[in-house]
């Protein structure tokens, strides 16, 4: 066998065992190894070794790694997944923070319409402890309407919101409060945007 | 084999040593094991895996640094990928060299036709 024909399959090795890796990494190791094979065989012949002996060389090389070889990829493999789930976990750290971001725009949005109201009015209207509990119970359905936005195609919970809206809407209006009312538009609006994401969320993850 | 954290293979050694004394800022795979090869009086060249194995975990220590060679240089063979000693790296090669005999300047980057 020729000293190049035994590169090739040196070669064919190192490329399956970096199969899979990051590319970075495997092209890396390739390279390398090509590299390390080109000036093998070209020291190899400026000594006036026979092709028989540089092509011996070359496989024995290869077959004296194979330990280290599967050694080094298996410790690739960890740090890649090790990576992997560090950059997973960040996901989930930012998709929290837009959560709690989006929660505590739409409730301060909200409550501005009570505080405009209160602040035309004379006297009448919210106090701060209205506001207070009028906050608290806002982020609640904020954060119930997020988790429910993760889980794609969750129509039932709309309909849920929506109905719990109206029933607020109506309970508002008879009892002349405003607050009740409100808050059940702010339902109805919920669940709305709940079910349209509900409907588009499957034909945007099939693209 | 396994090792207490912080310390060199053997092998590990060698590699810093050979570095050490071939009083180049750079070299290469190939460079190094056939350095190594001279000056151990062996008759076979490290295998890839070990050698390759070894200079990626002393980077990860930050003993070594490396680079891919100029484009300029590579005259159509594959670009090698060079290594340089970092300070900690000397140094390091200082200690484990410490009571040893000299040995001579290494062909480590000579250029292979």
């Amino acid at each position: 066998m020729t000293p190049e024909r035994m590169a090739e399959l040196v070669a064919g090795w190192v490329r399956l065992y970096t199969r899979d890796l990051p590319a970075s990494v495997a092209q890396r190791r390739v390279e390398e190894i090509d590299a390390d094979l080109h000036d093998h065989i070209a020291h190899e012949r400026a000594r006036g070794i026979s092709e028989r002996r540089i092509a011996r060389g070359i496989a024995s090389r290869m077959v004296r790694g194979l330990a280290a070889d599967a050694a080094w990829r298996g410790h690739q493999a960890k740090v890649a997944a090790r990576l992997s789930t560090r950059e997973e976990t960040m996901k989930v750290s930012k998709a929290v923070y837009r959560s709690a971001v989006r929660i505590a725009l739409g409730v301060a949005l909200i409550l501005t319409i009570p505080l405009v109201a209160t602040l035309v009015s004379d006297g009448e209207g919210w106090s701060v402890g209205d506001f207070i509990a009028g906050g608290v119970f806002l982020a609640a359905i904020g954060i119930v309407i997020e988790l429910a936005v993760k889980r794609v195609g969750n129509l039932a919970l709309a309909i849920g919101i929506a109905v719990v809206g109206v029933l607020a809407g109506v309970a508002g209006e008879a009892d002349d409060a405003p607050g009740l009312v409100l808050l059940g538009i702010v339902l109805i609006v919920s669940a709305c945007a709940l079910g349209i994401r509900a409907r588009t969320r499957p034909a945007q993850h099939s693209q | 084999m396994r090792r207490k954290p912080g310390t060199l293979l053997p092998l590990e050694t060698e590699i810093l040593e050979a570095a050490q004394r071939s009083g180049h800022a750079t070299f290469h795979g190939f460079g190094l094991a056939q350095t190594m090869r001279d000056q151990s009086g062996s008759r076979s060249l490290t295998s890839h895996g070990t050698l390759y194995k070894a200079l990626g975990r002393l980077e990860e220590l930050g003993l070594l640094t490396s680079r891919w060679e100029d484009a300029a240089a590579v005259e159509g063979r594959p670009r090698r990928r060079l290594y340089a000693l970092t300070g900690e790296g000397a140094r390091a090669a200082e200690r484990a060299g410490a009571g040893k005999a000299v040995v001579p300047r290494s062909s480590l980057t000579s250029e292979p036709a």
